[in-house]
């Protein structure tokens, strides 16, 4: 045993003194592997010698990272002279404190998969990165911003119309019903709710009848009863044009109509009318276990429902999320979710290097790996193309209530207040919303005051966002 | 009286100290130094613009009601952690030293839950609790408890304690023993026959003799209450409801990760370093005092 061991450890530890003879026979050992190692790669790199290796960062997983690997494989086989190189980094915030790290070390990735609520601090930095436009510009690659559909677009857009990240994986909210739970209370499972009041009343009528345990859940709280319901209802989150005027932005969501979305929740929670479900994704677990009837969610959870409903044997409808009349008749469109790409401002990054980027990035946004990467999914066909491509192959007739986040986000024509946001630190101040709604969900205090209290800390740390960035 | 030993060489101890004050430098010095230096910085999430404030950020940190109520919160979460991984321990390493038959066994499978990761720890107690699933929280509504972690701060907060403590009992358990087990049998041999019971025996014997012991765990179990709960919070309850579950390690992680406001961040870490080493000190200054080795 020791014996062995002795053996084995020069190789490991190299340039440890050993006595004589065993350094030579190490040295001898050494080189013949090391010949044999030079000769593997210079046979390796001859036919890949002018190769330029492109890293991507991404921070989902399941089929969507699946899907993303592939497309990768797919382009390194399609030509000769650029490697993708994707790599996951952990879930998006992990993933975002990894690459500023290795932006802070001076090595960042290529291209980095920011979450819908990074945006506003990326726009806020604009020396870190090179806004996508540029990239096909400098690449001298043509490249039509509008080719994406219009909200993903207007997301993720300067006020001049230079797209400054790719919109990649796209999704909004919607509402999700189980069929077999609306039966057992009395509802018309062809007829979903389409406002609150109707909602409330389906979800309060599944309670009395005792048809599931809760009547309605939701996931992403922040995104879904603060963004989505005030693009839906074309209220503005803050001035400037929800932030993108400028980082003097300050939030006004503390207004008699948000508050009446938190006081509904906060009544529908006695008898299990609602139940909260935790602040990310885990909601989605208590419509899949047949514990609620009714889930507001991201289309992004689409593919992992279908499943859940099919083990179950239960049938489940997508509808657009409810509204309001007594605020607004006909609701706006909603806003995006999900992630963009964004491109790194590398120190000394070479025209191959440019290339290949645009490139890699062209590849992932053509039609056909759009309409994949969204049917194995569940999240939206980023681009108009592929929207048409999915329609025309007759997708949307086969699978029902898929194509209703992209009515939902594309209906009407957007205003100011339904074209999207960009605040900086806005992951800690949906927390913020997160938090206070929380307390008054215990009863600790009323819904204005939640909202009161979330727009003076979210406003206390836009203001520190502002003078970090040196504005 | 203390014998004092002087070595003849002045450069051989440092030399023997040096591997370990080497990375005690490396690995404690360096990191801590640059904490205090970062917490004097103001600078924006990718350090492309940084800026001299000396002490504003602890001043924006202290002067935040919210704050002071998370350092209230982390001193009781900290007792109540400390409080429940040792009466436990002490009453299973008082059973286990009466034990004769199997004796190892039960200790093995004592000493188990000490080889689990504190997310993992966390992971088990929110299968076991979860509302409505959970194979404790199920029974727990058949008694009339509504069982609400997610929304219920009080609910949330013995979950987060429950949960850090038992994974600690093990280790307190496994000191109780060896403690109890060094404990002369003449002594108590002697006051039974002066006619002592169990409970006057306990009081009177084995709970001054186990004071070494007791100091040291609780010195262990304060440093663990303080820091390496993280992986609890983080996977159970993310500081919430509301801010029911955060405490001063959740927050540093949060303001330096989530936020990306490395310089609130760091001067978080800074105030905490100074809580803990004054706690230690305090600790081993008036504690000790009382114990007699």
């Amino acid at each position: 045993m020791s014996k062995d061991s002795r053996r084995l450890r020069p190789l490991r530890a190299e340039g440890t003194p050993q006595t004589g003879e065993d350094t030579m026979i190490r040295r001898t050992l050494l080189k013949g592997v090391a010949t044999a190692a030079t000769l593997a790669a210079l046979t390796f790199t001859a036919s890949a010698q002018t190769r330029t290796t492109i890293d991507m960062w991404i921070g989902v997983t399941g089929p969507a990272q699946e899907q993303i690997l592939g497309l990768a494989r797919e382009f390194n086989e399609s030509q000769q002279t650029v490697t993708a190189n994707v790599s996951f980094r952990g879930q998006y915030p992990e993933q975002r404190a990894a690459a500023f790290a290795a932006f802070r070390a001076g090595n960042p990735p290529h291209i980095m998969q920011m979450f819908d609520a990074g945006t506003g601090d990326m726009f806020g930095l604009p020396r870190a990165t090179i806004p996508v436009s540029e990239v096909f510009r400098r690449a001298g690659m043509a490249f039509d911003p509008a080719q994406f559909i219009g909200p993903a677009r207007s997301y993720y857009s300067a006020a001049d119309g230079t797209l400054n990240s790719m919109p990649f994986n796209v999704s909004t909210a919607v509402m999700f019903y189980n069929k077999n739970i609306f039966r057992a209370a009395g509802l018309n499972p062809e007829q979903p709710p389409r406002t609150w009041p109707e909602l409330i009343a389906a979800a309060t009528q599944i309670r009395e009848r005792n048809a599931a345990e809760c009547g309605f859940t939701t996931t992403w709280l922040a995104w879904i009863m603060l963004e989505q319901f005030s693009a839906l209802h074309d209220l503005p989150l803050a001035t400037e044009a929800n932030g993108r005027g400028g980082l003097s932005t300050e939030l006004t969501f503390a207004d008699a109509q948000r508050a009446q979305m938190v006081q509904t929740l906060i009544d529908a929670s006695r008898n299990n009318v609602f139940r909260y479900g935790g602040r990310s994704n885990d909601a989605a677990a208590l419509f899949e276990a047949g514990t609620c009837g009714i889930l507001l969610q991201s289309s992004g959870g689409h593919a992992s429902i279908a499943n859940a409903m099919r083990t179950r044997n239960n049938e489940f409808g997508v509808a657009a999320l409810p509204h309001f009349p007594s605020i607004i008749a006909e609701p706006k469109n909603g806003i995006v979710g999900g992630a963009s790409l964004w491109v790194f401002n590398r120190a000394n990054m070479s025209e191959a290097e440019i290339r290949g980027v645009a490139q890699f990035l062209a590849h992932l946004a053509r039609p056909e790996s759009l309409v994949r990467f969204a049917t194995a999914t569940g999240f939206l066909p980023a681009t108009q193309a592929a929207f048409q491509q999915m329609q025309a192959s007759g997708f949307f007739a086969q699978n029902a209530g898929r194509d209703v986040p992209i009515l939902q986000l594309t209906r009407g024509t957007p205003t100011s207040n339904s074209g999207g946001y960009r605040f900086g630190r806005w992951t800690e101040i949906r927390d913020m919303y997160h938090e206070e709604v929380e307390r008054a969900l215990q009863g600790q205090q009323t819904a204005i005051v939640a909202l009161q209290n979330a727009q003076r800390r979210g406003n206390e740390a836009l203001r520190q966002f502002q003078r970090s960035v040196g504005n | 009286m203390e014998r004092k030993v002087v070595y003849p060489h002045l450069v051989l101890p440092y030399l023997l100290l040096a591997p370990q004050l080497i990375i005690i430098a490396i690995f404690f010095y360096l990191p801590a130094g640059q904490a205090v230096w970062m917490s004097t910085l103001l600078q924006d999430p990718l350090g492309l613009s940084v800026r001299f404030v000396g002490l504003e950020n602890f001043e924006i940190v202290l002067s935040d009601p919210a704050y002071r109520e998370t350092i209230a919160r982390t001193f009781l979460f900290s007792i109540l952690v400390v409080v429940v991984a040792l009466v436990p321990a002490l009453f299973l390493a008082i059973m286990a030293d009466r034990v004769v038959r199997g004796a190892s066994i039960y200790k093995t499978i004592l000493i188990i839950p000490y080889a689990i990761a504190p997310a993992v720890a966390g992971a088990l107690f929110l299968f076991l609790f979860a509302p409505s699933i959970g194979v404790i929280s199920w029974p727990l509504r058949f008694v009339g408890v509504d069982w609400n972690p997610r929304i219920d701060g009080l609910d949330a907060m013995i979950l987060v304690v429950l949960s850090s403590a038992w994974k600690q009992i093990a280790y307190n358990f496994l000191f109780f023993l060896a403690g109890l087990q060094s404990i002369p049998k003449s002594l108590i041999e002697a006051a039974k026959i002066d006619g002592a019971n169990a409970k006057r025996q306990f009081w009177t014997i084995v709970l001054p003799l186990l004071a070494p012991t007791t100091f040291f765990l609780i010195v262990v179990n304060v440093t663990y209450a303080f820091f390496e709960t993280f992986g609890v919070i983080h996977s159970m309850t993310q500081g919430g409801p509301g801010k029911s579950t955060e405490i001063m390690i959740y927050k540093v992680w949060y303001d330096g990760f989530i936020a990306q406001d490395i310089g609130r961040s760091a001067a978080q870490s800074v105030i905490l370093m100074v809580i803990v080493v004054a706690l230690t000190v305090v600790q081993f200054r008036y504690i000790d005092r009382k114990v007699h080795y």
